[in-house]
């Protein structure tokens, strides 16, 4: 576990990010490649590494980072859903429904997601959990995640690296 | 060649995403992937309705500039399966080609200019073309490594 330690400090900070809603709508792209890169600046540190890291190294890092940030972030979702009752979704399901309405599609195709949507709102409303909701936050946020983790350590490899070199 | 295609089609399975709004009129069937992907979407994206860019009545679901980014990676991705990279990327490629960015970023913030979905598409796609070249590169290293371990 201890060697996964700085993806778990960075994942850990992700997670929290990601449901803070200020800083969750200036995120655009930012805070996984970050935390990504973060991890392997900590895991640098940490070791006192003094020779370039290995590509292998910062792929395990981003992606445990991304698990970890996937993990606890999702953790926060659903926890800060079922204490509200209400999240993103239940504030926009009413201009939700005013989109589908408007948009050219089947009149079936319009029923069956109006009422998915509907169920999902309505238990969250009542118990503070959908399963479905739930389910897709989770699995959304497990692929999203590992892969953006990925990208930032891969990019802050090239950074870290390179400082490495300049100081040898 | 394999792995380029692969990351090819990964990025344009992406970038398809993003405008999945503009092939629902001609297959229905989309419909039900767009909660799912407008949540996937926001989890890399503000989608500040404002910031989207609409065409026909059709909006992305990222923002310009996040548009910008994922074309400008397709692009390179595209680029990559014709020509190949003769020196290893410096990363002060990337740092120049963040500044046009961060630059718009800063004045449009600072209530210099006003929002562009124009500039916000460009800058993002500078970053984005120029970003994709050290994740292929990464890959490629990678790649490299695992084959030395595996002769070793």
């Amino acid at each position: 576990m201890k060697k996964h330690l700085p993806a778990l400090v960075a994942g850990f900070g992700a997670g929290v990010l990601q449901v803070v809603p200020v800083v969750k709508s200036f995120s655009c792209l930012i805070i996984m490649p970050l935390a990504g890169f973060f991890a392997l600046v900590l895991y640098q540190k940490s070791n006192k590494i003094i020779s370039p890291i290995s590509t292998q190294k910062a792929v395990v890092t981003g992606l445990m980072t991304g698990v970890f940030a996937a993990l606890f972030g999702s953790f926060f979702e659903i926890l800060i859903t079922f204490i509200t009752k209400s999240n993103d979704l239940v504030y926009v399901v009413n201009d939700l429904y005013e989109f589908i309405d408007k948009f050219p599609v089947e009149e079936t195709v319009k029923t069956q997601v109006i009422q998915l949507t509907e169920n999902v709102v309505n238990s969250i409303k009542t118990t503070g959990f959908s399963l479905l909701y739930s389910f897709s936050v989770v699995v959304n946020n497990l692929i999203i995640n590992p892969i953006f983790g990925t990208i930032g350590a891969l990019i802050g490899l090239k950074f870290i690296n390179s400082k490495i070199q300049q100081n040898s | 060649m394999k792995i380029k295609l692969v990351l090819f089609f990964l990025v344009l399975l992406w970038v398809g995403g993003i405008f999945i709004r503009f092939f629902i009129p001609e297959i229905n069937g989309l419909f039900y992937l767009l909660p799912f992907l407008e949540k996937t979407y926001s989890t890399v994206c503000h989608q500040q309705p404002a910031k989207l860019i609409s065409i026909n009545g059709h909006k992305t679901l990222v923002c310009a500039r996040c548009t910008g980014i994922y074309l400008g990676a397709l692009l390179s991705s595209a680029g990559l399966l014709f020509l190949k990279l003769q020196n290893k990327l410096n990363i002060k490629l990337l740092i120049f080609a963040s500044v046009p960015l961060a630059g718009d970023v800063l004045l449009y913030s600072l209530g210099i200019y006003s929002y562009s979905k124009t500039v916000a598409l460009v800058t993002g796609l500078l970053l984005g073309s120029a970003g994709f070249l050290y994740i292929h590169e990464g890959i490629m290293d990678l790649l490299e490594e695992k084959n030395k371990k595996d002769k070793n």
